[in-house]
Formats: structure tokens, C-alpha cells, sequence
């Protein structure tokens, strides 16, 4: 099958797994999350031939909104009562929405207010007498986002982050979103693995390279797509070239297709074809990987918004 | 009973804990009988149960030195259902990579156990119930675990044997960080590190208990584990009814001392016995397989 209609028979699976509150599950027949919503948001609204107004498209932003806390935040779980990464994905796959612009600037502004603690100028000033501050070499004067509020920086939420604010003009984003991405820039930069690539943001533990992932490294690259050159840019990209062949999963060579369309570059010869990959075994990884999946066999997908751009 | 609806008994109120040890010197010769057949000492109640083997899924492992051997895996899933389980699921939360199917793809699984289909649970990416923490080890009050995890009748927990460049060691109380969903917490589950490794491990052990416990010791890792360390061939399995009792004597096994390991020595008084008059000793004797363990200059304290 052709990568094209490969993508619109799963765009019609994703439409067919939508549960009736408007929201997608991990897998079929679950609870609706907000992760799997959105990724399944972002897979339909790339596709040419879905219209803006389908009913499906309307629900599915209507559970994102019923679901957003007061505080602008979103939970990874409609049990939790705490907001955490998945605000990030919430806020860029509604940007373009005219109805959700009150959510989001709400949701923009809790990204923003949402300081991971280690960086935290107390937390630094007791790093210089931790017993333990020779374990990782981070530099703690940048500050990213961590998967949950008021923890560490992280290298996937901090590109989920940055990801969402590259959906917005400046004069949307709160006043303190310029510095925050600037700073998140810098974190990415300072946890890149010695040889390229990104874990999920340990570079070195007791001196000790770590090594680097497929998916945070392509996460990282898509939200630095647009910021100024630099040679870790280019040695990441490198390392994921090198490391696409021997791929063996549908969701990290998706993400990493995505990553190097981004970047304009040519997929390279890989193990595993994503559209001669079984329903069956995507939907077991999960409604996420189908829907990157279908963004990574569409070549007209829109989001990110930036994405080969 | 399932997992949701057990009552935390302390320590001293339990009977002595039963530990095997069991010398095997590779996955390749006899792994399913010697199984079958140590698991058939503790007469389990799993006849007609549902049963979730909780690996140690830590990362990509194409050398096969850092997660749980899947011929173990294997091995034990057989058993129970040889022993009658209804069902034996196998499950992990990995906690520094999202992407289980391409951990499961390097350590080729389906090879050995065949395709599991439904019965792999992904545990980041289950449904969660809310369990409110009543051991308040740690500053968590309560944590969202993944339904399956609760729902099951018998929860084995199956770690590798290491060390642990944070926690000291990393056995079967530990393993048990992978039942946390990243889908809530993330990957790393980096909430219970700031709520404190020692007392979180504390708290989803008392949440979650296992009630048997089977360390993959056949292929270890010392040094700086879990993942960046050196591999040992210690070739035992450790097995047990308290996994307590299981992870004090796998301690002893690598030369370390369990009582000073922090969360093995409270996990004593609250989860299950660490003092030796207390674990009835099976199979090997401890002192026939102990194979010292290199541990970080930070773990000196815990040599024997």
C-alpha cells in the first residue's frame, strides 16, 4: 500500500477510535487522556481532505476544552488534579482555534508561571553544598520544563514547550515567554549527549556519557528547528541519520521521520517501512503512535506549525 | 484478593519469609523446569488467578545486560500457567524511554515468549485509579497507579540484581517504580525522586506489594547501574515469598549489607523481614554463591 493511502486509512481508524466524549484513549475502548486527544487532533487537522468543521474535529476540541483545569493547566488524567506536560500539547493543537483563544492564553500563562524547582535560585545555592553536586555536570542557570510542576527540567517537555510557543506570535505569548525560551534553548543545548543527541536529559551520570534516544533527540531538534544554527544542531541531526536504520519501533522512526523532514532531509534507507506496518501492532502501541504515525506519511501535515515549514 | 484491597501487615506480625536460591549458569539449559520446579515449592495460590510478571524494563538492551532476561520472563510465565493460572500478563512502566515497544523489539521477547499481544501491558500508558498512600514514607499523599497493576489477583515482581547508583541497590522493591504511569508522571518518573527514592519505594510497596518476588541473577550488573554498569555473572535466581526477604538475601549474594541499604532496612520493620532468623533459607546456602559486587565510592558503606 502507498504511504498516502496508508495515512488515510488510519486518519479513518483514528476517526473510528474516538470515544464518544470527543477524546481518544491510549488504546481503544479507554478512558480519553489528553495526550492521545491531541495527537489524534494533530493527525486529523493535517489532513487535506478533513474539514475544519467535521464533527469529529469539533468534539474532539470540545473535550480539550471541558477538560482544561481553572488554573489554564491540563492533566494527563481526568483523576488527576494536577496540571502537568500535556498543557503544552494542549495549548499548541488548539492555537489555530478562534473558539479556544481564552483557553489558551490561560494555558500559556501556566506554562510560563511553571519554573521547575531545581533551577530555582534556592535550590542552586544549596547545590554548591550537596555532597552529590559532582553526579550530573548540568548547568543549572538554564531552566526548561519538567513533566511535572515544580520538579527538574527535562529535555521531551522542555521541546513540547518551546514546540507550543513556536505555535503563537509574541504578542500572544505572556511577557516572560521570550526569556523562558531563550533559557530552554540554552537547556537543550547544555544536556545534549557528548556524541550527539539527546537522552531524556542526563548527558553524563558520574562522568559517565549517557547515550542518546531516538525520540527525545528528534523532539529536541523539531522545537529547535527555528532557533539560529549551531554545531550541536548539526551533530544531533547527524547521530539521528546514523541511528534511523536501525530502528525498529513505528513510533521513533514516525517521530523521526517528522524530525528530518523538518530539517528537509531525505529519510535514509530504514529496517522497518512505516506504511507496511500492521493496525494491529499500532494500535497496541498506542493511539499516539498511530496518529505520528499518519503525520509522518502525510506530507502536507501542518503541525508543528513550523514542521517543513 | 487483589492488589487494591490488601491490608498492610507489619513485620513483626508476619511469619518467617521463605527464600530459594537456585545456581543456574546460563538462560539457555533447563531455565523452564528449574522454574516450574521452585516455583512449585511455595505452593501459590494461583489456581484459576490472574497473574502480572512486572519485569525490570529499564531501557534498549541489545546486549541483554541491564533489563530482566526474557528467557526468565519466558520461563516463569510458563510456570504459571503450568501451575494454572488463568492468565499471566506481563507488564513494565520503562522509566527513561517512552518507546516500550522498541526495548521489547532489543531484547527480541516475542523470541522467547511468543507475540503477547494483549497480555504485554504498557503501564505507562494504562488506565490509572487514584491510591491514596497511608505508609506517608515519602511527602507523597497519594499516587495514580495503572488499574491493571490493582486489578491483578498476584503481582511478581522480577528485577535483575544490581547496583544502583542512587538507591544503592535495585532488586525487587525497587523494580517497582515501573508500575508509576509515565503518561502522568513522565519519563523519568522524576516526582519520586524529589519526594525521595529511599521513601518513595517505601510507599508503592506498600501501595502495590508484590507477593513474590524472583530476581534474574544469572547475569547481574555492578558498579554503576542501572544501566551504565558492568555486568556480573553471579548465576543464581533468588526467589521468595516477601520481597523484602528476597532483596536482603540477594544483598547478601553481592556482598552488601541489606540493614544498611535505607529503604531495605525500614522496608524491615513495615513490608517484610531483612533479619536472616527470619527467612527460612532454601536451595543454596547464601555463602555458596556470594559473589561480591563492586558498588560507587557513595555505597562504600554498604559492603560486607
Amino acid at each position: 500500500m502507498e504511504a498516502g493511502h496508508c495515512a488515510n486509512a488510519w486518519l479513518a481508524v483514528l476517526k473510528e477510535i474516538q470515544n464518544s466524549d470527543g477524546g481518544w484513549g491510549y488504546h481503544e475502548d479507554t478512558q480519553s487522556r489528553v495526550e492521545p486527544t491531541c495527537w489524534a487532533l494533530s493527525a486529523l487537522c493535517s489532513d487535506r481532505d478533513f474539514g475544519p468543521d467535521s464533527p469529529v474535529l469539533d468534539k474532539a476540541r470540545r473535550y480539550l476544552l471541558a477538560n482544561q483545569r481553572s488554573d489554564g493547566s491540563w492533566t494527563a488524567s481526568p483523576e488527576m488534579t494536577t496540571g502537568n506536560w500535556v498543557t503544552s500539547l494542549a495549548c499548541a493543537v488548539l492555537a489555530h482555534e478562534a473558539e479556544a483563544q481564552g483557553a489558551i492564553s490561560t494555558g500559556l500563562a501556566w506554562l510560563c508561571q511553571d519554573y521547575p524547582f531545581d533551577s530555582s535560585p534556592w535550590m542552586r545555592f544549596l547545590h554548591n553544598f550537596r555532597r552529590d553536586s559532582h553526579i550530573s555536570s548540568h548547568n543549572d542557570s538554564y531552566r526548561g520544563w519538567g513533566w511535572t510542576p515544580r520538579t527538574s527540567s527535562w529535555v521531551e517537555p522542555t521541546a513540547f514547550a518551546l514546540l507550543a510557543m513556536q505555535e503563537f506570535k509574541s504578542s500572544q505569548l505572556p511577557p516572560v515567554a521570550s526569556r523562558r525560551r531563550e533559557l530552554a534553548v540554552r537547556l537543550l543545548y547544555d544536556r545534549m549527549c557528548p556524541g550527539g543527541g539527546w537522552n531524556c536529559g542526563n548527558p553524563r551520570v558520574y562522568g559517565v556519557p549517557g547515550g542518546a534516544l531516538v525520540l527525545p533527540t528528534s523532539w529536541a531538534l523539531i522545537a529547535l528547528r527555528s532557533s539560529s544554527e549551531h554545531k550541536s544542531k548539526a551533530l544531533s541531526l547527524a547521530w539521528l541519520e546514523a541511528e534511523i536504520p536501525k530502528i525498529n519501533s513505528p513510533g521513533s522512526l514516525a517521530v523521526a521521520s517528522m524530525c528530518l523532514a523538518a530539517y528537509g532531509k531525505k529519510l535514509p534507507a530504514t529496517k522497518l517501512n512505516l506504511h507496511a506496518c500492521s493496525l494491529e501492532n499500532l494500535l497496541e502501541d498506542g493511539t499516539h503512535v498511530l496518529a505520528w504515525v499518519c503525520l509522518a506519511l502525510n506530507p502536507s501535515r501542518t503541525w508543528p506549525a513550523r514542521i517543513g515549514g | 484478593m487483589n492488589i487494591r484491597n490488601r491490608q498492610l501487615i507489619p513485620s513483626f506480625q508476619r511469619p518467617p519469609s521463605r527464600v530459594l536460591i537456585r545456581k543456574m549458569a546460563d538462560y539457555e539449559h533447563e531455565l523452564e523446569t528449574l522454574m516450574y520446579e521452585s516455583l512449585r515449592e511455595f505452593s501459590l495460590p494461583v489456581l484459576g488467578k490472574t497473574v502480572l510478571l512486572k519485569p525490570n524494563l529499564v531501557g534498549l538492551d541489545p546486549l541483554g545486560i541491564m533489563n530482566t532476561h526474557p528467557a526468565v520472563i519466558a520461563a516463569t510465565r510458563a510456570s504459571f500457567l503450568r501451575l494454572g493460572a488463568e492468565r499471566v500478563l506481563v507488564g513494565d512502566g520503562p522509566a527513561m524511554d517512552r518507546d516500550t515497544h522498541a526495548i521489547l523489539e532489543s531484547v527480541h521477547l516475542d523470541e522467547f515468549i511468543g507475540k503477547l499481544g494483549r497480555e504485554f501491558c504498557d503501564l505507562n500508558l494504562d488506565e490509572v485509579e487514584k491510591v491514596v498512600l497511608e505508609t506517608r514514607a515519602s511527602k507523597l499523599k497519594e499516587l495514580f497507579l495503572p488499574k491493571t497493576v490493582l486489578g491483578v489477583d498476584f503481582l511478581v515482581s522480577m528485577p535483575k540484581l544490581k547496583t544502583h547508583h542512587w538507591a544503592g541497590v535495585t532488586l525487587s522493591l525497587k523494580n517497582m517504580f515501573g508500575i508509576v504511569p509515565g503518561s502522568c508522571y513522565g519519563w523519568p518518573k522524576n516526582v519520586l525522586h524529589w519526594a525521595g527514592i529511599d521513601r518513595s519505594i517505601l510507599d508503592i510497596n506498600a501501595a502495590a506489594r508484590p507477593d513474590f518476588a524472583i530476581v534474574d541473577g544469572i547475569l547481574g550488573m555492578e558498579g554503576n547501574g542501572p544501566i551504565q554498569g558492568t555486568p556480573k555473572a553471579a548465576r543464581v535466581l533468588i526467589l521468595g515469598n516477601d520481597p523484602v526477604a528476597v532483596d536482603a538475601t540477594a544483598c547478601r549474594v553481592m556482598g552488601l549489607r541489606p540493614e544498611k541499604v535505607p529503604y531495605l532496612a525500614r522496608a524491615g520493620t513495615m513490608l517484610g523481614h531483612v533479619n536472616p532468623t527470619k527467612i527460612q533459607q532454601l536451595g543454596e546456602s547464601v555463602a555458596s554463591v556470594r559473589m561480591p559486587f563492586a558498588v560507587l565510592r557513595e555505597f562504600q558503606q554498604l559492603v560486607a
